[in-house]
């Protein structure tokens, strides 16, 4: 029966919607005689023609509906536009091209006209009459709707609307059917230039007020001028940003990223499974997974089992797995003609998330190698070098070799001899050589050191277990010997004396053999006590006092005991005094 | 003083001697300065040589050598773990290998104690010494890697594994990763050492020929 009308009613391309969008009837506003045609069914007899009489339905409450004269004009414009729309195209159903490119004039028609809710509310047609009347009011009527309501509208409006005009989908279904996403690939290339203008002025405007969900790197990328796959998103996206931008549902945005996302049914289910994911998320990395964003001119093939691994990765919590998966999808699709430049770190996150399906061997990347800081992720980004291939797992590849090589190279520093060597087997054995022969250096050094230590060392244990008090008065006093410096001739001064002799006398051999150790490094002399030599003999037992000289003697040549405490050791030796 | 320094001493080295050396208090205090620079050119500053020069005679102090074993093998095998340990220690637990030789040490004693339920257990039932060398864990020398596996990579990444103590079985960038410092540490404990046995030889020359 539509279909009649349609077909009688020539120059009425107005649907019999209004049977769909039918307000209460209670609601009679003072309304123009026409108002008067029955609406029951038959009331869509368009037979009549008459555009001026529009379905009641859709214009309860709207006063806007007095002005009818500037409903004629506008709803004259718009119907002529209308027809010659519906006229021109074939009625093939299966001339996807046109089909849409006709959903596209009339969304965009919509759109236009929706904007200038104060002239033309859209009357003639129900799509607008309904987006008009849920405003209510005459000027901002379209901007105060809530946002989804307009569209939601519009949508099963233009559902009808294209069914009469023979059209396979639904706009509705059109972003959730992933043959549309298809053919709308197919299209967009067809129509991809005349709205790529479209896109920026109508995108930018919906980018910036719909970014409520979404994250700003998804609206920045949106407006960014990307060329989307779709025809009708940007469309959509006019409509939602000529209809107030109250933040765009996601729903709809999901919608139209559905229909950006690439022509893979594969990929669209995908999105499809990435948009609870972003509901649940709520994240930029979920939303930006939504907003796939793959280059028309270089649309290509179904991304394959990456769009699965990238799906199947990003449910995953945050392990350190996933960042070698993660890292696959990350790779950065260059969009084709440099009209990408316009990179920012969250922007990488979200393309980076996104990559997975739209990775193409062969396909020009950039040359950037650089992982732009992510704090919000927790997994490393890696951009694809140009010529090189995006697959994931070559390019979780490269950053294990890239690490690799990185330590390798330290390596090389340390080792000596590893510059002329080139090639991991042989750094490799480079290494292991280099380990193994310290190693044996430290075993031959400690059999050197145990049968030095059984003639000398032996000497201080005794003393220095026997006094246990006294040890730890030792091991109090000798630890932080070399850090902190203390004097110890201050502390000589203090304490009494003949404890300071026993100090001095377990300390000495410690503190002498760790000053000796300390000479090791700072080469300074062993001058722990300012202490005349003699004087400080006589403080020593007799097994102490062997260890002491040696302690002396040892660092004979650096410094002259014998002479006392030398005046320029004296700054020096501040950090060697022992502390009791 | 010696009882607060013993309580804050953050060691958990069951050896009774790294407890009662407080130098750790002390030694913090400088590795806190080294701390900035990365993790194998630490090993070079003056002051990780200087703790690990005063732990190394602190451990060296306490080591027995007199009483228990007399063979001059054994010896140098104490003082070489007192060495590593004491390397181990100031690493401050920051890479595998030197957590590794802080409880190997423990993994050592819990593993005698093992043996020696095991070899009574297997006394009873075996008249055989054979228990012993069941109960001791096989351990796979380095060169028997050589046979297994073809590609020269990865024999060579499981030896270098192998040598590094405690990261026999990591993949390969860990390994690097820890090659890495383990070198830098084993230079430095070197250097230590070398210094103090020239010290020590030294002053046992002037005290032969003084005496």
């Amino acid at each position: 029966m539509e279909s009649e009308f349609f077909l009688n009613a020539g120059m009425n391309p107005v649907p019999p919607l209004p049977l769909h969008f039918n307000p209460t009837s209670s609601n009679s506003p003072p309304m123009p005689a026409w108002r008067s045609l029955p609406h029951s069914s038959s009331a869509m007899d368009m037979s009549n023609a008459n555009y001026e009489q529009p379905p009641p339905d859709c214009f309860f409450g709207n006063p806007n509906w007095d002005r009818s004269t500037d409903h004629h004009t506008g709803g004259l414009q718009y119907e002529s536009a209308l027809s010659s729309m519906v006229s021109s195209p074939t009625a093939s159903n299966s001339n996807i091209p046109t089909e849409s490119f006709m959903i596209r004039e009339l969304i965009g028609k919509l759109g236009n006209i929706g904007g200038h809710g104060s002239n033309n509310p859209g009357e003639i047609s129900p799509h607008l009459a309904a987006a008009s009347s849920y405003g209510g009011s005459a000027s901002n009527s379209c901007y105060s709707t809530p946002l989804s309501s307009p569209p939601k509208l519009s949508l099963p409006r233009m559902d009808q609307f294209v069914k009469t005009m023979g059209l396979n989908s639904s706009v509705a279904e059109f972003s959730a059917d992933p043959g549309f996403a298809e053919r709308a690939a197919r299209f967009s290339c067809f129509g991809s230039r005349s709205f790529n203008g479209r896109t920026v002025q109508m995108s930018g405007g919906g980018g910036g007020g719909g970014g409520l969900n979404a994250p700003p790197a998804m609206n920045g990328s949106l407006g960014g001028g990307k060329l989307p796959r779709v025809s009708s998103s940007p469309s959509l996206k006019a409509l939602g940003s000529q209809k107030g931008n109250k933040g765009s549902p996601p729903p709809r945005q999901d919608g139209g990223e559905l229909g950006n996302s690439s022509a893979s049914p594969e990929e669209s289910s995908l999105s499809e499974q990435r948009i609870p994911n972003a509901a649940g998320d709520g994240s930029a990395k979920a939303a930006a997974a939504a907003a796939n964003e793959p280059n028309p001119r270089k649309r290509k093939a179904a991304p394959k089992g990456k769009a699965k691994e990238s799906a199947a990765a990003r449910p995953n919590a945050s392990t350190a797995k996933e960042v070698e998966t993660n890292e696959n999808p990350t790779a950065k699709r260059s969009k084709g003609n440099g009209n990408n430049e316009s990179k920012s770190p969250a922007k990488a996150v979200e393309e980076d998330a996104e990559a997975a399906g739209n990775s193409c061997g062969g396909e020009e990347k950039h040359s950037n190698e650089s992982k732009p800081p992510e704090p919000m992720k927790d997994y490393i980004h890696v951009r694809a070098r140009r010529g090189q291939a995006t697959d994931s797992h070559s390019l979780a590849e490269r950053v294990r070799r890239e690490k690799i090589s990185e330590r390798m190279k330290l390596l090389q520093d340390l080792v000596p001899g590893c510059n002329k060597v080139t090639g991991k087997a042989l750094m490799l054995d480079e290494i292991i050589n280099y380990v193994q022969s310290l190693q044996r250096q430290v075993e031959f050094l400690s059999m050197k050191l145990s049968s030095v230590n059984t003639t000398r060392l032996d000497f201080s244990i005794d003393p220095l277990s026997s006094k246990d008090m006294y040890q730890r008065n030792n091991s109090g006093m000798a630890h932080p010997m070399f850090p902190v410096d203390s004097s110890a001739s201050a502390i000589l001064g203090h304490h009494h004396q003949h404890q300071n002799h026993h100090g001095n006398g377990s300390n000495s051999s410690s503190s002498s053999i760790s000053a000796a150790a300390q000479n090791l490094t700072l080469h300074c002399p062993l001058d722990p006590f300012a202490l005349p030599h003699d004087q400080f003999q006589s403080f020593c037992d007799d097994d102490l006092q062997s260890i002491v000289q040696m302690g002396f003697s040892g660092n004979g040549p650096d410094t002259d005991y014998n002479s006392g405490s030398s005046p320029n050791h004296q700054p020096s030796s501040s950090h060697m005094k022992v502390e009791i | 003083m010696a009882s607060t320094i013993i309580s804050s001493s953050p060691v958990t080295n069951s050896d009774r001697s790294k407890r009662r050396k407080k130098k750790k208090a002390a030694a913090a205090q400088q590795s806190k300065r080294a701390e900035g620079s990365s993790s194998h050119a630490r090993w070079r500053t003056e002051s990780q040589q200087q703790i690990y020069s005063s732990k190394l005679i602190q451990a060296l102090s306490q080591v027995q050598l007199n009483p228990s074993s007399p063979s001059a093998p054994r010896r140098g095998r104490a003082v070489r773990e007192a060495a590593d340990r004491a390397l181990a220690v100031s690493a401050r637990g920051r890479s595998r290998w030197s957590r590794a030789i802080l409880t190997s040490r423990i993994k050592l004693k819990f593993r005698k104690q093992q043996r020696r339920h095991q070899i009574k257990q297997q006394q009873r039932i075996v008249s055989a010494d054979g228990g012993i060398s069941r109960a001791r864990k096989p351990r796979v020398s380095v060169l028997r890697l050589r046979g297994k596996s073809l590609p020269a990579v990865q024999r060579k990444v499981r030896l270098l594994g192998r040598l590094i103590p405690g990261c026999q079985k990591e993949p390969l960038p860990v390994i690097l990763e820890e090659a890495t410092d383990y070198i830098a540490a084993l230079e430095m404990q070197v250097r230590a050492m070398t210094a103090l046995a020239e010290l020590l030889s030294g002053s046992n020359q002037a005290a032969g020929s003084s005496s």
